[in-house]
């Protein structure tokens, strides 16, 4: 074992080239997992709202287009935004913009389900309760079932933004300087210590998974009490 | 032409239909050898003592926290160097097993660090839909197990376990799913599957739109079927998954 190589270059892991040059290491991979992470829950929430309160075709449209993402590896899907962003919008998009989109969509699709779950786990008698009252059925949803879903569903945001930071290491394959591929970099310079630099970068996302896990949690625990006692 | 305009050669073609064939043969492996090492995990951290527990706990924890792409390049890149050296040198150096016609040789070692790696993930997920499956069968079927007389390995073996794995075969399936998409991350290693091969002719001929289209049909076919044939196997099965 020979840390030299990791210490050596712990701050190129960490924050790549920045400040002297772009952003990297690291700093990138949170930044690339947050921007990834809200917006893959603005858009599982808003498909999963979809997917719960439409029937018939539309919710077949839905749930084949959501399946279509799930059943595609991302790293087709980081190709894929990475060929047709371009030509969408005319102009071009940097691999961050790309690989943010790709896994905003995956990270979407997959919680849409547990959007769409956590709504229809809330009882009927809650809905015919709020119809009853004279609201409608959007107004039933905001006022009535989403106070109550949302905290369900806080643990299936957590996990999917866990996933993300993982999957982040995905852009490795369009040359986004995140932490594995810093890691390569920094491999394919040394040479020589090639176990004790992946060790080290397993180790970083473990404990970051690891803290967001035991983070979530905490929190989850202090939220139980209260509601069990309403229950 | 546009976007849909020229339809990619033969030879292109062909280039695709074998990367999805290195797919579905990596896959096959992985998931049967994943199940295997899976269902072994689970068995140990039940029926093993309190080492055991924490050991293969603590390995499972692992795994599912790392990214698999950073797994892959510490067997390809990192394992290597912490073998000692009479270990590489005899996995680095072909070797056969004379089997009748068919000589049964030993893969290289980029090949084995690619089974090995995506295996070892594959097996630490199944391990945790085997152990969930175990959670779900009810304690009443234990203690009736035990009042019988059944030994607690007896117990394990003839009523725990079967309920387990037929609650946690769809779940299972779910993971076999993930085997065929996490096979596209061999290509960072060099191994010419259906992503990588996707990439190659769209280098080649600036066909992004069928090259990609192609190898995302491909995809989505083959996981269709499994998903489609995992939920047909537990609807055969007599004691219904489906009923807890």
């Amino acid at each position: 074992m020979n840390v030299s190589v990791v210490t050596d270059n712990l701050g190129y892991l960490l924050a790549g080239a920045w400040p002297d040059g772009p952003v990297g290491g690291l700093l990138l991979t949170l930044i690339l997992s947050a921007a990834s992470g809200l917006a893959s829950a603005a858009l599982g929430l808003v498909l999963g709202i979809a997917l719960a309160m439409s029937g018939g075709r539309t919710r077949r449209v839905l749930i084949l287009g959501l399946g279509l993402f799930r059943a595609v590896p991302i790293v087709m899907l980081i190709f894929w935004s990475y060929f047709l962003l371009p030509v969408l919008f005319g102009l071009a998009v940097p691999e961050i913009g790309t690989v943010v989109t790709a896994l905003s969509l995956v990270g979407g699709a997959y919680l849409s389900y547990a959007v769409a779950a956590g709504i229809e786990s809330i009882g009927r008698g809650q809905w015919e309760a709020g119809l009853a009252l004279g609201f409608g059925r959007w107004q039933v949803l905001r006022v009535i079932i989403l106070p109550r879903a949302l905290p369900a569903m806080a643990p299936s945001f957590v996990n999917q933004w866990t996933a993300l930071i993982k999957d982040t290491s995905l852009a490795y394959v369009i040359g986004v300087p995140e932490l594995s591929f810093v890691a390569t970099q920094v491999n394919n310079r040394a040479m020589v210590y090639p176990a004790e630099i992946f060790l080290f970068v397993g180790a970083v996302y473990g404990c970051l998974c690891l803290v967001i896990d035991r983070l979530a949690a905490l929190f989850a625990k202090r939220r139980r009490p209260p509601r069990s006692r309403s229950a | 032409m546009g976007l849909f305009g020229d339809l990619l050669a033969p030879r292109y073609l062909i280039w695709l239909l074998q990367g999805f064939g290195v797919t579905l043969a990596l896959s096959a492996a992985v998931c049967v050898a994943g199940t295997g090492l899976g269902l072994a995990l689970c068995c140990l951290r039940e029926v093993g003592g309190r080492f055991a527990e924490a050991v293969t706990t603590a390995f499972v924890g692992l795994i599912r926290n790392t990214p698999l792409l950073v797994q892959l390049f510490f067997w390809y890149f990192g394992a290597a160097a912490l073998m000692p050296a009479w270990l590489t040198a005899w996995l680095n150096s072909p070797h056969s097993l004379p089997l009748g016609p068919a000589d049964l040789t030993w893969p290289a070692y980029e090949t084995l660090a690619r089974f090995f790696g995506l295996t070892l993930y594959a097996a630490a997920y199944i391990a945790e839909e085997c152990r969930a499956g175990l959670n779900g069968v009810r304690p009443a079927q234990r203690e009736a197990a035990l009042a019988l007389g059944l030994t607690h390995f007896q117990v394990f073996r003839h009523i725990a376990l079967p309920q387990a794995l037929r609650i946690a075969w769809l779940p299972v399936v779910g993971q076999y799913l993930n085997t065929i998409k996490n096979t596209s991350l061999t290509m960072t290693i060099g191994l010419a599957e259906l992503s990588y091969a996707s990439r190659e002719v769209e280098t080649e001929t600036f066909l992004a739109f069928q090259a990609f289209g192609i190898a995302t049909l491909l995809y989505v076919g083959a996981v269709a079927a499994l998903e489609a044939a995992g939920h047909s196997v537990a609807r055969r099965d007599p004691a219904g998954t489906t009923r807890r």
